[in-house]
């Protein structure tokens, strides 16, 4: 009897756990994650593009002064949630059905790139894919200056004990899903170091320019940022998305669109912004850099005739034609004699091929490699000898050369 | 016997889902405040979904925010009640609810965020 007795004790508490656990609050009615509970309020995702330049000056990560100014930030807006201790189970945080970050989770913090942090901060729950997820966590943007917002992050990053600065060279995990995806794509061209000198690099466009990118130097040929400047990363995020158009040999003829670099315009945008963290963290540049300046990039005027005459003559007195030939066939006097930085020979572009401009055929595009220039290239950086309004002459003018180029110029401007 | 043991388990099941299923912590932006009615209306986001939540205070049912401790020695955060027309609309609130009926009830109300 009292063995039945147990059985039946047993047995009811075993069915009483197995109830309590199909019965658990619906997904529907808790905005909660429980995986992302889990993993400590983290959701690996790259930062966006308005975000993707923010790199935290190297020194301050480790600077006591800032560390000092983040405790005192911390302990005002964001330990009543994260806790005193970082460790995400302050008050008001553990009712919280998705779980504030947990900062002594050393994993989970040297995967979290500087960027994103910021972002995080900056925005709080309010962006996807937090806000479906149901974060509580207030955007500090309005209320915390970009200093301020660098500070605190400091001192959050001294709980997870890691004593350096947060950077991809001392968390390689940070750009890891980058690096399989430019294993996978970008070192048949670019090499395993970024160097450009993959094994197919040689037979794209074999002894002639262009040669794949060496991602280590600060030469980047497609940039909205001034002569000499490292690009910015929608720059990056733009050659990647459009590829390279250019005339290549035998291993670029499956190519869509006279392209020597493919467009990857097809792999989720996530992907890509990913394999671009990856390779910025091949070139300290772009994490020293303390911000990233961008030449402006004026309103497109109204294209008229009197604006094509104008653009006709600077491009004569610019000695574009010495180069790009009077008619802009790419067959100056110049042309045969053209050499990029490698002493390798470089076509001038033929300007009655819009569909064949390197860095975009709209206007915005033609005007922005106007400003730049093209580096590693002859085709110079016009940003310091021409005023904006003559630089929109000579776009206009340019693409006038050819019908899709007026076409372009037209819808742009109408 | 085995009479005994289905009743108990079918009682038990009937307990788990009634204390279980039917709990679920919500966050989210103070969208009104009815005092009258003890009711805080919330906007919760879940599943990708936002949606407006009716939640009916409890009699007896508390708010509270959290502040760092007055006294000399103490660091940590104490609760501070509230009075419900202390809650702003923009608050972000954190409650635990329980369905009853067709309506969401919490004795419980946490400010996360004053703004």
């Amino acid at each position: 009897m009292r063995s039945r007795a147990l059985m039946l004790l047993v047995g009811s508490g075993a069915f009483l756990a197995l109830a309590l656990w199909i019965a658990r609050p619906p997904a529907s009615l808790a905005n909660g994650d429980k995986d992302h509970e889990d993993k400590g309020g983290h959701a690996h995702v790259p930062a966006p593009l308005e975000y993707a330049d923010a790199h935290m000056p190297l020194g301050a990560w480790t600077d006591p002064a800032m560390i000092a100014r983040g405790k005192e930030i911390y302990a005002v807006r964001c330990a009543v949630c994260h806790g005193d201790a970082g460790d995400g189970k302050g008050p008001a945080g553990v009712a919280l059905p998705l779980k504030p970050s947990d900062f002594r989770d050393k994993a989970g913090v040297a995967e979290m790139r500087d960027n994103y942090w910021f972002w995080r901060v900056s925005e709080g729950g309010q962006v996807e894919p937090f806000r479906s997820k149901g974060s509580a966590m207030p955007p500090w943007k309005g209320e915390l200056s970009v200093q301020d917002r660098w500070a605190v992050m400091t001192y959050q990053h001294t709980f997870s004990g890691h004593q350096g600065p947060h950077v991809p060279s001392e968390h390689p995990e940070s750009v890891a899903v980058g690096r399989d995806i430019y294993v996978m794509a970008c070192v048949p061209c670019h090499g395993v170091d970024g160097k450009g000198d993959g094994t197919v690099a040689a037979t794209l466009s074999p002894r002639r320019a262009p040669q794949p990118r060496d991602l280590t130097t600060a030469e980047f040929k497609f940039r909205s940022t001034p002569s000499g400047h490292l690009p910015a990363t929608a720059d990056l995020f733009r050659t990647v998305t459009e590829g390279v158009r250019g005339p290549g040999g035998l291993m670029t003829l499956g190519l869509r669109g006279y392209r020597i670099m493919p467009s990857f315009r097809h792999m989720p945008e996530a992907q890509r912004l990913e394999v671009i963290e990856y390779v910025k963290s091949l070139n300290a540049g772009f994490r020293e850099r303390s911000e990233v300046k961008l030449v402006s990039l004026p309103a497109a005027p109204p294209v008229t005739p009197e604006r094509i005459a104008r653009g006709k003559k600077l491009y004569a007195d610019a000695e574009c034609l010495a180069c790009h030939g009077e008619r802009g066939r790419g067959d100056g006097p110049s042309a045969p004699t053209l050499k990029d930085n490698r002493e390798l020979p470089i076509a001038a572009t033929d300007l009655t091929r819009p569909e064949r401009f390197k860095s975009g055929a709209r206007p915005e595009d033609v005007y922005r490699t106007l400003m730049t220039g093209l580096a590693g290239t002859p085709m110079p950086s016009y940003g310091d000898s021409l005023e904006p309004d003559q630089s929109w002459d000579l776009v206009y003018y340019v693409l006038s050369l050819s019908r899709a180029g007026r076409r372009r110029a037209g819808a742009a401007t109408n | 016997m085995a009479r005994i043991l289905s009743g108990v388990m079918m009682a038990m099941l009937m307990l788990a889902i009634v204390v279980a299923a039917d709990e679920a912590a919500i966050s989210g932006i103070v969208k009104a405040v009815d005092t009258a009615k003890q009711t805080v209306t919330l906007e919760s986001t879940s599943g990708g979904k936002t949606r407006q939540v009716v939640v009916h205070l409890k009699p007896g049912a508390r708010v509270v925010k959290f502040v760092r401790a007055a006294e000399p020695g103490k660091t940590g955060f104490v609760e501070q009640q509230l009075a419900l027309t202390d809650v702003r609309p923009g608050w972000v609130v954190s409650v635990e609810t329980k369905h009853e009926g067709d309506r969401e009830v919490a004795e419980l109300v946490k400010v996360v965020l004053e703004r």
